[in-house]
């Protein structure tokens, strides 16, 4: 079964518009910045808020079809959903919590605790059963909440930025468990996050989505690299820049221009990694760089064991050096530098439509 | 042996500005109901209670308040879930109309009910045909005017907790498959139970001290339909020293009941 949205909803003034289709087996991560619509695409997904127009299919079956009047509530939909603030049942112990969906399809009561403490078992937690969620932590009623709703057996599983309410410990922790739970779901799972490792660590598929609208859909590995958007160059760290290709040359919309191996014709994105970018306190001589511009130093913020300086110029760029080189080449703000950057670590690829002319700035 | 180690004061302290009208509350409350101690006439209490009948007053209090509460409940919680929860037109209109019983002396509701479902009421026709007899001066006009002064008071409880209650849960259990009723006994109601609990308490509280309403649609029949509150008007027009004897079945009942849910209620159902 996979699930194909491709339709749009309204809430207030709030209008998202969504084409995609997540296939059995996958992992689809829907990211994007808060506001983005990610959260009330899962609502549409799982039955609790309708389309304004389009259609959502599961399977075969189709759930939502505004044009044609259908409407499949929640109940009978057999999608599954992990809510970021996991939603349990606080009057129930962590047993009939995950009993509750077998029991809400008519199973026995002794017939649906068998099959909640099995789950429970296969997700390792068979000793919390007879707590109350208010005796959980927070990871352990994320977990929980992971095996109250596979106990449901749902065709489509959903979920909702998972570990976002987690400490960072917790979260790496549930994360390596839950790439093994989601690998084993023969479904399609849709996983909305606003946490790019989250989404490259689990996701097969990447959606992004932006007020409303997918920006760019791809592989991980696709997203990374060809980053269509500001908002996603900056999530995975990228220097991102638009403007004209020549030949291998790109006249950037902001000033200064960039070579690169290949280029497209027309209007381009450039990206370029912090890290494949050299700073020289003097203008470069006898380097194999095809790139070399001159910049100013407008602030350095520490990275891990690396420092992300900031350099204005034609163009703007973010740099990642050593500390020792910080110290070596005396980077303080307003220090006048070189940058340089090798044709081969320049990506020019077409520009989308929606993006020409938006990037400026 | 005093150790000079005080109990060091924690928090920012008690404003003593609360302090003297919280004396007098407690003198304005506390006062009357030790009066009514002091002034029962213990060596009698065995004759008055024998002879006036206050026992079969007592029961058929207990009797019709647990009827009018047990009532309340049944119709009293899915009505303020239908307040709280419905979106439609004329839901607020609904919302006063039901709680004006709250603010209308009970008496009137006396007369509301008799002008409603007395043998001339606009409504007592079919209800004669209904039951075979008339309503007023039986014991389930008492029940009846009990429930419509003591009813509300379960309702806006209970409406409260239904408007607050997390709807996060509710949407969770539609999406594992449960049913609108599933969700609403299996979910709702355990959510709102410590509200219903409380506003149990306060419906039946209000029913068994009812005296207006009761009298006037009830009427004051000895072992039919009097009650303890409208036994007591009998007793203290007869012999007002006779009066505070009466007050200490109740003062007794209010006690036990009240103990036992004490804590129940301090204890929330989330930590149990």
């Amino acid at each position: 079964m996979s699930v194909v949205v491709d339709g749009a909803v309204e809430l207030d003034a709030f209008r998202l518009e969504v084409t995609l289709t997540a296939q059995p087996r996958a992992v689809l991560a829907v990211l994007g910045p808060n506001g983005a619509g990610k959260s009330t695409l899962l609502r549409a997904v799982c039955g609790l808020v309708p389309l304004a127009s389009g259609t959502i299919g599961l399977g075969d079956d189709v759930v939502d079809d505004a044009g044609r009047g259908i409407f499949v509530p929640p109940q009978q939909r057999r999608v599954g959903v992990v809510f970021q603030d996991h939603r349990l049942f606080r009057h129930l112990r962590v047993l009939d919590n995950v009993a509750f969906g077998p029991r809400a399809r008519g199973v026995p009561r002794a017939a649906a605790r068998v099959s909640a403490a099995e789950w429970l078992a296969r997700l390792g937690l068979d000793e919390l059963a007879g707590r109350r969620p208010a005796q959980l932590s927070g990871g352990q009623a994320q977990r929980v909440a992971l095996a109250r709703a596979l106990a449901a057996e749902p065709a489509a599983l959903l979920l909702d930025e998972p570990l976002a309410a987690l400490d960072v410990q917790t979260r790496a922790e549930v994360q390596g468990e839950l790439r093994e739970h989601l690998r084993d779901f023969a479904g399609p799972t849709l996983l909305v996050t606003h946490d790019p490792i989250e989404a490259l660590l689990l996701a097969t598929r990447i959606v992004v989505l932006e007020r409303g609208r997918v920006v760019q859909e791809g592989s991980p590995a696709d997203i990374t690299s060809r980053p269509l958007t500001p908002y996603v160059a900056r999530l995975v760290g990228m220097n991102l820049y638009e403007g004209r290709a020549t030949g291998t040359s790109v006249a950037l919309d902001g000033g200064g221009h960039l070579v690169a191996a290949d280029a497209p014709a027309g209007r381009v994105l450039v990206a370029v990694r912090p890290s494949a970018i050299t700073v020289h306190t003097e203008q470069p001589h006898g380097t194999s760089a095809r790139n070399a511009w001159a910049g100013r130093v407008a602030g350095l913020a520490p990275l891990g064991d690396r420092v992300r300086v900031s350099v204005t110029g034609e163009p703007a760029a973010t740099v990642d050096v050593t500390a020792a080189a910080v110290a070596e080449l005396g980077l303080g703000p307003g220090a006048p530098v070189w940058l340089s950057a090798k044709a081969t670590d320049v990506a020019a690829y077409p520009a989308p439509a929606e993006v020409a002319g938006g990037l400026a700035g | 042996m005093r150790t000079g180690r005080r109990r060091r004061r924690t928090g920012p302290g008690t404003p003593l500005l609360v302090v003297p009208p919280a004396a007098v509350g407690v003198l304005l409350l506390g006062v009357p109901t030790l009066a009514i101690l002091v002034r029962t006439p213990w060596s009698r209490l065995g004759t008055i209670y024998h002879r006036r009948g206050v026992w079969t007053a007592l029961r058929i209090s207990l009797e019709s308040s647990l009827e009018a509460t047990a009532l309340s409940v049944l119709l009293g919680v899915p009505l303020a879930w239908a307040l709280a929860r419905l979106r439609m037109r004329g839901i607020g209109f609904v919302r006063a109309l039901v709680t004006i019983p709250l603010v209308l002396p009970p008496v009137i509701g006396g007369v509301a009910l008799f002008d409603a479902l007395g043998r001339f009421g606009i409504a007592g026709r079919p209800v004669h045909d209904l039951l075979g007899s008339d309503l007023p001066f039986t014991f389930a006009g008492i029940v009846l005017a009990q429930t419509f002064v003591a009813m509300p008071f379960l309702v806006i409880t209970v409406e409260g907790a239904f408007r607050i209650a997390d709807r996060g849960v509710e949407e969770a259990a539609a999406t594992l498959g449960a049913s609108r009723s599933r969700i609403f006994a299996r979910v709702t109601l355990p959510l709102v139970a410590p509200a219903i609990l409380l506003g149990t308490v306060l419906c039946w509280a209000r029913a068994l001290g009812e005296f207006g309403a009761t009298l006037l649609f009830g009427g004051n029949t000895p072992g039919h339909t009097q009650t303890l509150p409208t036994l007591v008007l009998t007793v203290f027009n007869d012999n007002p020293a006779d009066a505070p004897a009466l007050a200490l079945p109740l003062m007794a009942v209010a006690i036990v009941v009240l103990g036992t849910l004490r804590d129940t209620w301090l204890r929330p159902l989330a930590s149990s």
